[in-house]
Order: C-alpha cells, then sequence, then structure tokens
C-alpha cells in the first residue's frame, strides 16, 4: 500500500492522541509535560507531510518555530515545576490542589 | 375668618393641644389640663359662632390622586353638622371641666387630657366631613383614642383588655363599613356626601346591601347587636371617658353617620331600614332587660345607653313619615324623613342627660371614694345635695317625666312607631318601662335610704369644677327638648320631627313612667342585696347572664378563630417560609454548591473539562445545533 | 521500499509513544521519548525534509530530553515507584483518547484527502538550505525576529522563576 498524505495524517493524530491520552491518564508532572511534547511533534510531523504532498516549504520552515517555540517553553515550563517542588516538596498532580475549594 | 379657615381652626386647636401635651409636657400634668381645657374652650366659642350665626358652607381640597380616582378632605357644614358639632363641643367642654376636678389626683393626667384632645379632633372630623373616606380616617381615629381613653389605667388588665375589646370590636364593624364605602363608590362612583345623595334623586339605583354594609360601622361604633359586648366593659376607664365617648359623642357618630347617608337608604329597597329597624329594637330590648341585674353604678348606666342607642338606631329605621302640610294653596302631602329628625332629637337630648348621668355618677364614686357598687351606697341624698338634685334630673328625664328633655324626644320616637308598625311600637312601649324601672331602681339605691358602707358615710360633696358642668347639663336636660330655644339654626334637622298630635302618646308616656318608675320605687327595698335576686333568683340570673353572648364570643375566638389561626400560622411556616422562600434559596444555593464542587484543584479534571469544550465547539463547527 | 519503511517506522513510534504514556518509571518514560523522537525523525527523512530530521535530534532529543532527564534526576523523589493505574483513570483516559480521535478524523477527513501521490523532489540536496533561507528572511522574517524576542524572555523568566526570595518557607 502506498503511504500517502493519508497515511502520514493518520499517524500524526495518532501519536497527538496517545499524547493526549498520556495528559488524562498520568499523576506524574513531569511525565505528563513529556506526553505535551509528544503531542508538539505530532503536529509538526503533520506540518511536514502537508508541505511535502503540495509541494511547499512553509510548512518545513514552520517546523523551525514550533522547535523554537518548544525548546523555550519546555524550559520555563520545567522552572515552573522545579518552583513548585521548591513549595510542595511533591510533582504528582494530585496533591498540588490548593485552588480545590 | 372665612367658614372653611373657621372649621380648620375647630380642628387645629385640639389636634395642637394634643400635640403639644404628646410631645412636651408629659410629665406636668397640671399644664396639660389647663391647655386641654383651653382648647376645649376654645372649640365651644368657634362652635357657637360657627352655629348660631348661621354660617353654613361646603369646601373641599384634593389630597390624594390616583388616576381618575381622588380622595378629598372637605367641610360639609349644614343644619345636621352644626348640630352635632353643638353636642360635640358643649358635651366637651363640661366633661373637659370635669376632668379637671376629677382627674386631679391622677399622677398620668397628661396622658389623659393629650388623649381627651386627640378625640376631639377625631370626632370634630367625623362631624365636619364632607365624604364617606375621610369620615372613615376619622372614625378610626377615634376608635384609636377611644382604645387610649378606655386603657388609661393600663396597670389593671381589666382596663387594657377592655380597650382592645372596644378597639377589635369596633374594626369588625368598620370592615363591613369600608366594604360598603367601596361598594357605594363601585355603585354610584362618589363617594362625598353631597355627590350621593344628588346621584340618588337623580334616579341611580341602589342594591340594600350598600346602606347595610354601611350600616355595620354603626353597628360596631354604635354598639347594636351583635356588636355591642365592648360598651360595657369600656366602663374600665374613667367616668369622664364614659361620660363623654361612650355616652354622648362616640356611639353618637353611628346614628350621624346613618343620618348622613339617608339618602341611600331612602333609595334602598325597604328591607333595609327594616334591618336597621329591628337590630335597634333587639338591641334597646335586650339591653334594658340586662341593666335591670347589674350591680355597679357604671354598667347600669352603660346599658342604659345602648338601650337608648337601640332607640335611635330603630326610630332611624322606621323611616319617613307622610305628612300633610297645609299651607295657603291647599293642603299637600310630603315624605319626610321622620327617622332621621326623631333620632337626631334624640340623639340631643340623650347627649345632655346621659353626659348628665355619668358625670353624677363620676361624683357619686368621687364622693365614695372609688365604690361603684350601688348596693355599698345608699342615704347620698344628704351626705351630697346638689349631686342629688342634678342626678334626679338626669333620671327624671331619661324615664320620660313630662315636660323634661328626655319626655319629647321619646314621644317623638313612640309617635313614628305608633305611625309605622304597631308591634314595634308595643315593644318600645315596654323597653321605656323597663327603662323607668332599672333606673328608679338605680336612683333609689344609690341616693334613698340608709348609708349601707364607710365609704357612704363618709361621702362628701364635689367641688366646683365638677358641680358647674353637673348645673349646666342638668339646666339643658330640662330645657333642651324645647327646640324653640334653639332659634331657627337647626331647623334643617328639627323640622323633621315628627310632633304628636292628640293625646294618645300623652297618655301612653304617663302610663309608662307610672308603672316603671312607681314599680322600681314599691318593688326595692335599700338593701345590700338585690331584691330581684332574692325574689325570683331564677329570672334574675337569666338577665344577669346577659345570655352568655361574652361567654360565646370568647369561645369563638379561642377555640376556632385561634385554630384557625395556628393553621394559617402551620401552612406560613411550612409552604410560604418554608418551602417557597427558603426553598428558593436553597435552590441557588444548590446551584452555587454544584458549581463550587467543579473547582477540584486537580489537573487531571480540568484537562476533561478542556476536552469536552474542545468537543461541542467541534461539534458546532460541524455544524449540530442543540437538539 | 519508502513504504514498508513507512509502516515500520510508524510502528516503532506508536509503540515508543505508548510507552512514554504507560512507563511506571519516570526515566523510563523520557527515554522511551527520547526513541519515539527519533522514529519522528526518520518519518521527516522519509519526507525529504533532512534539515528538520537532524534538527529535531539535535534540538529536541538532544537538549529537551536531556533537560527533562535532568529535572528528573533532581526532582522526583518517587523514583521509579509511581503509583499503578486506577481503572477508572485508564477507561476515562481511553474514552477521551478515542473522543479525540474521532473529532481530528471528522476534521481531517472533510477536506480532500484522497490518493495523493508524491510528486517529485523539486530542488537538489545542495540547495535545500537556500530555499528555507529564501523563506525565513522574506516572508517569515517577523516571525523569525519575534522567536528571538521570545527566547530572550523565556530566559529571563526562567532565572525570574529559579531565584531564591528571602523570607518565603516552603510549605507542604
Amino acid at each position: 500500500m502506498i503511504a500517502g498524505l493519508n497515511a502520514y495524517i493518520a499517524l500524526s493524530a495518532l501519536l497527538f492522541a496517545i499524547g493526549f491520552f498520556g495528559v488524562l491518564l498520568r499523576k506524574n508532572t513531569l511525565v505528563i509535560y513529556m506526553c505535551l511534547e509528544l503531542m508538539l511533534v505530532a503536529s509538526t510531523l503533520a506540518l511536514v507531510a502537508f508541505s511535502r504532498f503540495n509541494g511547499t516549504m512553509d510548512g518545513n520552515v514552520f517546523v523551525f518555530f514550533i522547535l523554537t517555540v518548544a525548546a523555550a517553553e519546555v524550559a520555563v515550563g520545567l522552572a515552573i515545576i522545579v518552583a513548585l517542588f521548591r513549595r510542595r516538596q511533591t510533582v504528582q498532580v494530585d496533591e498540588l490542589d490548593s485552588l480545590k475549594h | 375668618m372665612t367658614p372653611a379657615s373657621l372649621a380648620i381652626l375647630l380642628l387645629l386647636l385640639p389636634l395642637g393641644s394634643a400635640a403639644l401635651i404628646g410631645l412636651f409636657l408629659r410629665r406636668q400634668g397640671a399644664l396639660a389640663s389647663w391647655i386641654s381645657v383651653t382648647a376645649a374652650t376654645g372649640i365651644a366659642l368657634v362652635a357657637g359662632h360657627l352655629v348660631f350665626r348661621g354660617l353654613r358652607f361646603e369646601a373641599a381640597t384634593e389630597w390624594l390622586r390616583f388616576g381618575d380616582f381622588a380622595i378629598s378632605l372637605g367641610f360639609k357644614f349644614d343644619d345636621l353638622a352644626a348640630l352635632m358639632l353643638a353636642i360635640v363641643a358643649l358635651v366637651g367642654l363640661c366633661v373637659h371641666v370635669f376632668s379637671l376636678g376629677y382627674m386631679h389626683d391622677d399622677p398620668s393626667r397628661a396622658r389623659y387630657f393629650g388623649g381627651l384632645s386627640i378625640f376631639m379632633f377625631s370626632m370634630l372630623g367625623i362631624v365636619l366631613a364632607d365624604n364617606l373616606f375621610m369620615m372613615f380616617i376619622f372614625w378610626e381615629l377615634v376608635g384609636f383614642s377611644s382604645w387610649l381613653l378606655i386603657n388609661h389605667w393600663h396597670e389593671k388588665t381589666s382596663a387594657s383588655d377592655a380597650a382592645k375589646k372596644a378597639f377589635i370590636v369596633n374594626r369588625v364593624g368598620d370592615f363591613g363599613f369600608l366594604l360598603g364605602i367601596i361598594a357605594c363608590y363601585w355603585a354610584l362612583g362618589a363617594v362625598n356626601l353631597t355627590e350621593i345623595a344628588a346621584k340618588v334623586h337623580g334616579g341611580a339605583t341602589v342594591v340594600a346591601a350598600i346602606p347595610l354594609l354601611l350600616f355595620c360601622g354603626a353597628v360596631g361604633k354604635s354598639a347594636q347587636m351583635p356588636l355591642h359586648v365592648w360598651l360595657p366593659d369600656a366602663m374600665e376607664g374613667p367616668t369622664p371617658v364614659s361620660a363623654l365617648i361612650h355616652a354622648a359623642t362616640m356611639v353618637a357618630a353611628g346614628i350621624y353617620m346613618l343620618c348622613r347617608i339617608e339618602p341611600l337608604f331612602a333609595a334602598a329597597p325597604a328591607i333595609a331600614l327594616n334591618v336597621v329597624m329591628w337590630i335597634g329594637v333587639i338591641t334597646a330590648l335586650y339591653a334594658a332587660f340586662c341593666a335591670i341585674a347589674q350591680r355597679d353604678i357604671k354598667k347600669v348606666l352603660a346599658y342604659s345607653t345602648l338601650s337608648q342607642l337601640g332607640y335611635m338606631v330603630a326610630a332611624f329605621g322606621l323611616g319617613s313619615l307622610q305628612q300633610t302640610l297645609h299651607s295657603d294653596a291647599g293642603s299637600f302631602d310630603v315624605l319626610v324623613s321622620a327617622g332621621v329628625g326623631a333620632a337626631m332629637f334624640h340623639l340631643t337630648t340623650h347627649a345632655f342627660f346621659k353626659a348628665l348621668l355619668f358625670l353624677g355618677s363620676g361624683a357619686v364614686i368621687h364622693a365614695c371614694h372609688h365604690e361603684q357598687d350601688i348596693f355599698a351606697m345608699g342615704g347620698l341624698r344628704k351626705k351630697t345635695p346638689l349631686t342629688f338634685i342634678t342626678f334626679t334630673i338626669g333620671v327624671a328625664a331619661i324615664s320620660g317625666f313630662p315636660f323634661l328633655a328626655g319626655f319629647f324626644s321619646k314621644d317623638a320616637i313612640l309617635h313614628l312607631a305608633l305611625e309605622k308598625n304597631h308591634f314595634v311600637f308595643g315593644i318600645l312601649a315596654f323597653t321605656a318601662v323597663l327603662t323607668a324601672f332599672y333606673m328608679t331602681r338605680l336612683w333609689k339605691l344609690v341616693f334613698l335610704g340608709a348609708p349601707r358602707s364607710e365609704s357612704a358615710e363618709h361621702a362628701h360633696e364635689v367641688g366646683p369644677t365638677m358641680a358647674l358642668p353637673l348645673v349646666v347639663l342638668a339646666v339643658l336636660s330640662v330645657f333642651g327638648g324645647y327646640t324653640a330655644i334653639y332659634g331657627h339654626v337647626f331647623d334643617g334637622v328639627l323640622s323633621l320631627v315628627p310632633h304628636a298630635e292628640g293625646s294618645t302618646i300623652l297618655m301612653v308616656s304617663l302610663v309608662i313612667l307610672i308603672v316603671g318608675a312607681g314599680g322600681a320605687l314599691v318593688f326595692y327595698q335599700p338593701a345590700a342585696t338585690d331584691t330581684f335576686e332574692q325574689k325570683f333568683p331564677g329570672l334574675f340570673s337569666l338577665l344577669a347572664s346577659k345570655l352568655f353572648i361574652d361567654e360565646a364570643y370568647n369561645y369563638y375566638v379561642a377555640k376556632i378563630q385561634q385554630r384557625f389561626a395556628m393553621l394559617l400560622n402551620f401552612f406560613e411556616q411550612i409552604v410560604l417560609a418554608g418551602l417557597i422562600i427558603r426553598g428558593l434559596a436553597g435552590v441557588v444555593g444548590l446551584f452555587g454548591l454544584g458549581a463550587r464542587a467543579l473547582q477540584t484543584g486537580r489537573l487531571s479534571a480540568y484537562v476533561y473539562w478542556f476536552l469536552i469544550g474542545v468537543v461541542l465547539l467541534w461539534g458546532f463547527a460541524a455544524g449540530w445545533t442543540f437538539p | 521500499m519508502a513504504d514498508i519503511l513507512f509502516y515500520i517506522t510508524a510502528a516503532f513510534t506508536v509503540f515508543c509513544a505508548f510507552g512514554v504514556v504507560f512507563n511506571r518509571n519516570t526515566v523510563n518514560a523520557a527515554l522511551c521519548l527520547l526513541l519515539s523522537l527519533m522514529g519522528v525523525a526518520v518519518l521527516f527523512a522519509l519526507l525529504n525534509a533532512y534539515l528538520l530530521a537532524v534538527l529535531l535530534v539535535l534540538v529536541y532529543a538532544g537538549a529537551v530530553v536531556a533537560l527533562f532527564l535532568f529535572i528528573v534526576m533532581l526532582l522526583d523523589t518517587q523514583g521509579g515507584h509511581n503509583r499503578p493505574f486506577k481503572i477508572i483513570s485508564l477507561v476515562a483516559s481511553f474514552g477521551g483518547l478515542t473522543l479525540l480521535l474521532c473529532g481530528v478524523s471528522a476534521i481531517v477527513t472533510r477536506g480532500q484527502l484522497t490518493a495523493h501521490g508524491a510528486p517529485a523532489v523539486s530542488a537538489p540536496v545542495g540547495s535545500v538550505l537556500k530555499s528555507y533561507a529564501e523563506l525565513l528572511f522574506t516572508t517569515y522574517l517577523l516571525p523569525v525576529e519575534i522567536m528571538g524576542f521570545l527566547l530572550l524572555i523565556a530566559m529571563l523568566g526562567v532565572i525570574v522563576l529559579c531565584k531564591k526570595f528571602e523570607g518565603l518557607e516552603d510549605v507542604k
């Protein structure tokens, strides 16, 4: 079977869904963050696939930006987690519930 | 000054006195009493000027307006109002002067005189009112002043209970009165008395219900059956109050109001007047029976007042008379509202001699150091001669002694009854016998014989402030029945009084007097116990029980009304306050609790919510609208 | 040939993605993430985006995952002993996953995703970089500048967040 655009998009959707599954399921903040990164990567895959099958370069260039943003986001996000750990001594999302009524 | 401004002055004088006393002079009894008496004198002078100079007028000003419905305040000063004003002013002044002496040693004198002033204000408002709404407002004010004054010695539970009873029973009557005013407005479109008369003469139809509902107010205020129960209890107030309010003026307000709405009665079916007449007759008879068995001097006079009010109401109910008038053009028949004339005439004379009797009894009570049981009195003829003379004149007047005031007015009523309804005539004549009987009994037991107790031994005559009103009222009781002395100022009313022709009525009244008074003189022996009770115990206990009407009311209130009130309270607590009010608040609270439960603080929960939101957005994007 | 490679790589990537999600040990999960990133890099190469494949490995796998591992080493007190999953969470999360999949596929298949043949590779290898640069410095110049700004802000933010302020106790 020819791996056409459909296959790539389906794969990207599947990876995105698995990442989301992880966000819903896991209780460890760091693992949740990793699954978030997985979702980002899945979206980059979709972009590249589209740009390749339409013959343009815009999708590829856009991946640059996504990569940059992802890197910045990881840095800041992990800094927040570290600051949170300093206060609460935990990274379990269950125990970070001070917004509870 | 214009007559209208004089009338406003009439209202402002007592109101100002009451305000002054109520606001500033609560502790200064002497000053308060003088201010009140001065106000009463001022009222008497202004009233005299208005009445006897023949100033008759109408004036009104609009007070409240709701769309095309307006309540106005105004004066209607015709002959009827002038007569009533003269009575109120004169008797009021006498009572005020008497109170100077009677209440001299009372610690809360100021409150008493303030109450008297408020009463004068309210009563004058009723007298001068030109429409039913204004009359109703002052009607309620009069009820309030009556409560205030009966309640004067409020430390006694009996007094405060009596005041409450008076107010509540009056309120029952006033409810009917208010319904009547509303019905009148709805049917005729007017509550102004002159407008009502004009509409009725112009041919408007009047249902019997309207005047009868208005009559309910008179039933309450003038203590007719079945709302008579408050008047004997109202004797808990000071005696001058009983004289002014519960003998001469307030209870007469009901009669006055009836005379004011007489056009409605004339236009309504005859059943309205018949009902009024029978209620009056039954009240007169019942009260006369009850009076025979009373021991307290004021209670006897109270039942006597009830009986005489019944007379007045019956006279009004007897209605109009066909009279033949002779003039130069020949004789022609005219329908004269003789009921109004007879009732008002008797009201006038009754005011004089009943006030005299009450003030006299006040003098007696004061003399006997607040002893009120007639079986503990006696021999006061020698100890208090002036009181004896004036009281005798009063007793003679009420019994219908010839040529005194009561004789003429009672004869007018009996003549009217004879012309209209023989059965009623018979009952009224018999009641007159009973009246003479119990009044003579009272007179004999109080004044004749030997003193039967310590207080009667040491009785002393009254001072000048108390003696002067007694003398004035005695003179009026003698001469008040000769309508000629009034000149022509009251012609509008006094010309309506039916005059007996021939000597039938004269004979009848002489027989009444001899049978009644003579019987009492002979029958009652001055002793510490009631001769009647000794000779006819069964009949006496029946009379003393007053037919258990008070007990019936008590039973009704305690058992039926209270239970109904408890049922309503239960309904209010559970349904209204519980279900509806707290329930609604509770539902809102539940919403709040539900919203609060959403804030779990856990990240995963929030992500789920996010997912649901995204799904919804996808749905909308795919064109899914709410099914 | 390219198709078989595609399917193998796709299977591998998905398997590693599940590994990230289901692995109880945090470090294992990070390493699985690394592996799935490798797989995506191979897929990029299959799509003739060689520069991006390399960039992915360098930036993502090299820097980001390394950073993750550093933080895991510093913070994760439970280490390899995360709690087992509750059944209800599994069921609910699976529901979420299917929902998401349905949604995404519904949107994606609305367009014309017919069997698209792959067009021929347009430019030679040497000038691939030139085509990127052309776009980056003309059409997408503004986003590039903004990216620079964003990185500056991120750096400042990280420094501020990790500063220890006086007088703050660590409250549990």
